[in-house]
């Protein structure tokens, strides 16, 4: 009765791959849209280069085999599915012979730890916020305090990682400006790296959660408003309960429902957000290491790590979607939630 | 629905026309013209500038290299912004950069928003299997991060120009207003108004620009400035990446320049701030117009801010001025509400919904409080219970329960009196439960706020409860939504008698929900009462219901108790000509309705007018009627009416006034 449907959770899976379809197949489909042969053009610049990689020849075949020039744009666009299937992307151009998947599963932690941790805090942080904010019963000294924390609300992520870079990094320094950690620790599981780490992932952090959580508060403070106005908010004052458990049982339980909607529908927006952080803060994640290849015309390290992206977001979205029935006993009910 | 509070409504007044040109338009928006004012001042710098300064200065690289602005130390006149490390201007490269920026959001927004206009409509309107589709693809194509699909079709195919990027970003614009569009549309049809252009025949394209694009017009127009700052925001991505267009000057190609030529570490500040500081003003500016939107569009949070407002401005404590009436003596009153008066203080005025309420609730007694919709009487309701919504409050006068004033007590005083002592039935219980949790959690939760008991006695006395009214004892686990109207309301029944009140308000308990449930409610109701010896107020409408349930009855009209008596009398002769009135208007006992007998209000409630409130529309009017307001005296046994009709001294006192 409650909880996970079959139906819903089919639904939502459908969902989640026509997702990664849609993402995967604007990646294939659009340069091939564009005037003049991509695929081509780019074996030409490669071969331009070519001089200077060992097992050129080797690499122009493999690389026309893998992409068929001549065959048909289906069985083109079959092959680059299937090869999107078994994770199979071939090797890095400019790092040859390592795989394009090794480079991209190197890059990969450091994205999810520093994205976790900003959109953890950033929505937590937010959404106390917003609750406040659009609470009849906050103190007024908090009341004019909170709209002070929306203050960067609208600068985007990035442009404020400049800021901190020159105004923390260079100008205080307090802090390192850019990579994960220093060269001169030892990366492994010790104090010191650790400590490293952390201090080289509070600038990007920072630079994400203050700019994005202002976002979460106006849309809880909305949203709380609304809850004020219903019928069970007033029945529980009526109840004589005490105003904590008003706030948080009847306010912030019912109002953060679409809230984690938000989050799930605006992750993408979020991921995009942080592959410029981590291009200001030369942060060695996915967002850099799609930059380096794109620079460096590493064209598969770049299809692999596009894709891969839009698969984690794809299936962080498919798990927050799982997780909602639980907390809203309503979701199998109403079909047109969101 | 039983918050009479909701003077602000959507429903009744639909936006008709563009709204623009009267002066307390919702349009005067202090965060939405600021912004406005923010982007159209960017917006000049960028037109104006090529007539004031030279831009080809933006390309040549002619200039002496890494001159800082004209006001430090080493500035050049002729750059009075400085130059970067190829020797270019930066005030030309501003200048060409800005509006750049700024079309390749508005082209990319713009698209977006037509596109998500056709298709939200067909979602919202056509419905079935083309909503199905178009709302799946655009909740999936949402959560796509754009700007990697952006940078991965940006570096295969080279952006010579910023329409090129526009309709490439314009890909990632369309599922937001799509969203959006399709909701409102689904919203807004429910709407009487549109349903009644449906109904008298008007296309399905009239209604949508007629009657459905001025009332989501506000939406419209967050969704799109929101669209622009993101597709700017997606723009500036790819340029910063050195991804965009590279032979005309844009804001994030500047950046770029800057931060791949180490322009923070050898202190150019002047090359890679000024296009932050930019494009922060313009983010700013959009974010600005799109929370005064936000506001536009959504009255309750207008409401809300403005209701603390003057909240303060009013003061938060009621003066209570009121002398006792010596009542001491009628030891049978459970509850007492003496002189009660209750202002919405609207930025229109201040309405005054109760005005000098008195009444007394007896032992076990029901008493109707009756009257049309807007008479006051859910009004009077929320201030017997404390809980008067923002712009409203009690502005004087006392709710007595036993030795205390309810509307003295405050914090906790006020919560252990709560429920314990005064108990509410609300309104249809549409809403009235919370959605997230299962029935026993509420239950628990009013008799926990009063009680420290153990989980097992808890438990049992939850079903208990829900057994005294008639309900299996599985409904203990269900959520609201799994309920009938019928069994909701039985649940509020049996939450409102957990703590074995002295005094239940029950606030329309039976509307919203058909005859035959109605009558069973209605039984539950009376058994309860019986049993418990409870006293209860009654909120209603509709005269019929009332004449078979309650003991006394109480008629109310804008604001005022106009005649209080036993049911019986009150049927038989009333006194009052509105509560004659009334009574006329019963089709017949069996067959009740809602009270409509009139046109309503006659007069405006912010001013009422001296005299009797009811003399516009008595037949009976006389010259004092319209000079002093009759008082609500006893005119027969237990009987009291407040008109002059049954006053024999009152031309005297007319004549006594004018000697
Ligand atoms: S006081 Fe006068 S106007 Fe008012 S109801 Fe009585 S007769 Fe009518």
């Amino acid at each position: 009765m409650r909880g996970l449907t079959k139906e819903y959770v089919l639904q939502r899976f459908l969902m989640y791959l026509l997702t990664i379809w849609m993402g995967t197949t604007l990646i294939f489909v659009i340069p091939r849209l564009a005037p003049g042969d991509p695929v081509s053009e780019m074996v030409g610049r490669l071969s331009l280069d070519a001089g200077y990689i060992e097992n050129a020849d080797k690499l122009i075949a493999s690389w026309k085999a893998r992409f068929g020039l001549d065959a048909p744009i289906h069985i083109q666009y079959l092959r680059y599915w299937g090869n999107v299937f078994r994770l199979n992307f071939g090797y890095s151009l400019s790092h040859f012979p390592t795989e394009a998947w090794s480079m991209v599963s190197k890059a990969l932690p450091w994205s999810l730890g520093l994205l976790t941790v900003a959109t953890v805090l950033s929505f937590s942080i937010g959404v106390t916020i917003g609750s406040l904010m659009g609470w009849r019963r906050t103190p007024r000294l908090l009341q004019m305090f909170l709209p002070s924390t929306l203050t960067f609300t609208a600068i985007p992520y990035f442009m404020f990682g400049i800021m901190l870079i020159y105004l923390v990094a260079f100008e205080l320094d307090w802090l390192p400006a850019t990579g994960a950690y220093s060269r001169r620790v030892d990366p492994g599981w010790n104090l010191p790296f650790i400590k490293n780490v952390l201090s080289h992932a509070i600038l990007p952090v920072v630079s994400i959660v203050l700019t994005s959580m202002g976002g979460w508060a106006l849309g809880m403070r909305g949203l709380m408003i609304s809850v004020n106005n219903e019928d069970y908010f007033l029945l529980a004052q009526v109840k004589g309960l005490s105003p904590a458990r008003i706030f948080f049982r009847y306010g912030v339980r019912n109002a953060i429902l679409p809230a984690l909607t938000a989050l799930a529908l605006g992750l993408g927006g979020l991921i995009s957000g942080s592959i410029l952080v981590e291009f200001i803060f030369a942060y060695p994640g996915t967002g850099y290491t799609l930059y380096q290849s794109i620079i460096s015309q590493d064209y598969t390290v770049t299809q692999a790590i596009a894709n891969l992206i839009i698969m984690v977001t794809a299936t962080s979205v498919f798990l927050l979607d799982l997780l909602y029935p639980f907390i809203d006993p309503r979701i199998t009910y109403k079909r047109n939630m969101r | 629905m039983a918050v009479g509070q909701r003077t602000v409504d959507e429903e009744t007044t639909p936006a008709r026309g563009w709204g623009l040109n009267t002066w307390d338009s919702p349009w005067l928006n202090f965060k939405f013209l600021l912004g406005v004012a923010i982007v159209l001042l960017i917006l000049l710098f960028g037109l104006v500038g090529p007539l004031f300064w030279d831009t080809d200065l933006a390309y040549t690289g002619a200039g002496p290299l890494n001159k800082p602005p004209v006001w430090a130390e080493g500035g050049l006149p002729e750059h009075p912004l400085g130059t970067e490390s190829n020797g270019r201007d930066m005030l030309a490269q501003l200048i060409l950069a800005t509006p750049s920026s700024l079309k390749v959001g508005f082209l990319a927004a713009i698209i977006g928003m037509g596109v998500g206009m056709v298709l939200g409509s067909i979602a919202g309107y056509v419905g079935g299997w083309w909503d199905h589709v178009i709302r799946t693809i655009s909740d999936s194509a949402i959560t796509i991060p754009a700007l990697v699909v952006l940078v991965v079709i940006a570096s295969y195919v080279q952006m010579t120009d910023t329409t090129a990027m526009a309709l490439i970003l314009a890909l990632f614009a369309w599922p937001g207003p799509t969203r959006l569009v399709r909701s409102q549309v689904l919203t807004l049809r429910e709407r009487s108004y549109v349903r009644m252009a449906h109904l008298s025949g008007a296309s399905a394209l009239e209604i949508m620009f007629v009657e459905m694009l001025p009332n989501m017009l506000p939406w419209l127009a967050a969704s799109l400035t929101g669209g622009i700052s993101a597709a700017i925001l997606g723009a500036t991505g790819l340029e910063v990446l050195g991804l965009g267009p590279t032979r005309v000057p844009s804001l994030g190609l500047i950046i770029n320049q800057a931060t791949t030529n180490a322009a923070l570490v050898r202190g150019l500040v002047w090359w890679w701030l000024p296009p932050i500081i930019i494009l922060m003003v313009i983010f700013v500016g959009f974010f600005l117009m799109t929370i005064g939107l936000d506001e536009i569009a959504n009255p309750r949070i207008r409401q809300f801010s403005s209701s603390r407002r003057e909240r303060t401005a009013a003061g938060e404590l009621p003066a209570v001025g009121l002398v006792d009436d010596g009542a001491g003596g009628e030891e049978d009153a459970a509850l007492k509400v003496n002189d009660l008066h209750v202002h919405y203080f609207t930025p229109r005025g201040e309405v005054i919904a109760a005005n000098g309420v008195n009444f007394k609730l007896r032992k076990g007694e029901i008493l109707g409080l009756v009257g049309e919709s807007g008479c006051g009487k859910t009004t009077v309701a929320m201030a017997i219970l404390q809980v008067v919504q923002p712009p409203g409050r009690i502005v004087q006068g006392e709710v007595r329960i036993e030795d205390r004033d309810l509307v003295s007590l405050s914090g906790k005083a006020l919560r252990q009196v709560r429920w314990r002592d005064l108990a509410l039935v609300p309104q249809g219980a549409m809403n009235s439960l919370n959605p997230v949790t299962p029935i026993r959690e509420q239950i628990a939760d009013a008799i926990l706020a009063h009680e420290s008991i153990g989980r097992v006695e808890l438990e049992q006395r939850i079903l208990g409860l829900l057994n005294d009214v008639g309900l299996p004892e599985r409904v203990i686990s269900m959520f609201p939504h799994e309920l009938s109207g019928g069994m909701k309301q039985r649940v509020c029944i049996a939450m409102s008698i957990a703590l074995n009140p002295q005094v239940i308000i029950a606030d329309e308990p039976t509307s919203a929900l058909d005859v035959v449930v109605q009558r069973v409610v209605a039984q539950t109701l009376l058994e309860v009462k019986e049993r418990l010896g409870v006293s209860m107020v009654m909120i209603g409408h509709d005269m019929g219901l009332q004449a078979q349930l309650v003991d006394r009855i109480a008629v109310m009209y804008a604001g005022n108790l106009v005649e209080v008596a036993p049911v019986e009398s009150a049927f038989a002769e009333p006194l009052h000509p509105y509560t004659q009135l009334l009574i006329e208007s019963i089709p017949s006992i069996k067959e009740r309705k809602p009270l409509n007998v009139t046109e309503g209000l006659t007069h405006d409630l912010r001013d009422p007018p001296p005299g009797c409130i009811f003399q516009f529309r008595c037949k009976h009017v006389e010259q004092i009627c319209r000079e002093r307001r009759p008082a609500l005296v006893e005119r027969d046994k237990d009987h009291l009416a407040a008109c002059w009709l049954y006053e024999p001294d009152r031309h005297s006192l007319i004549e006594l006034e004018e000697a």
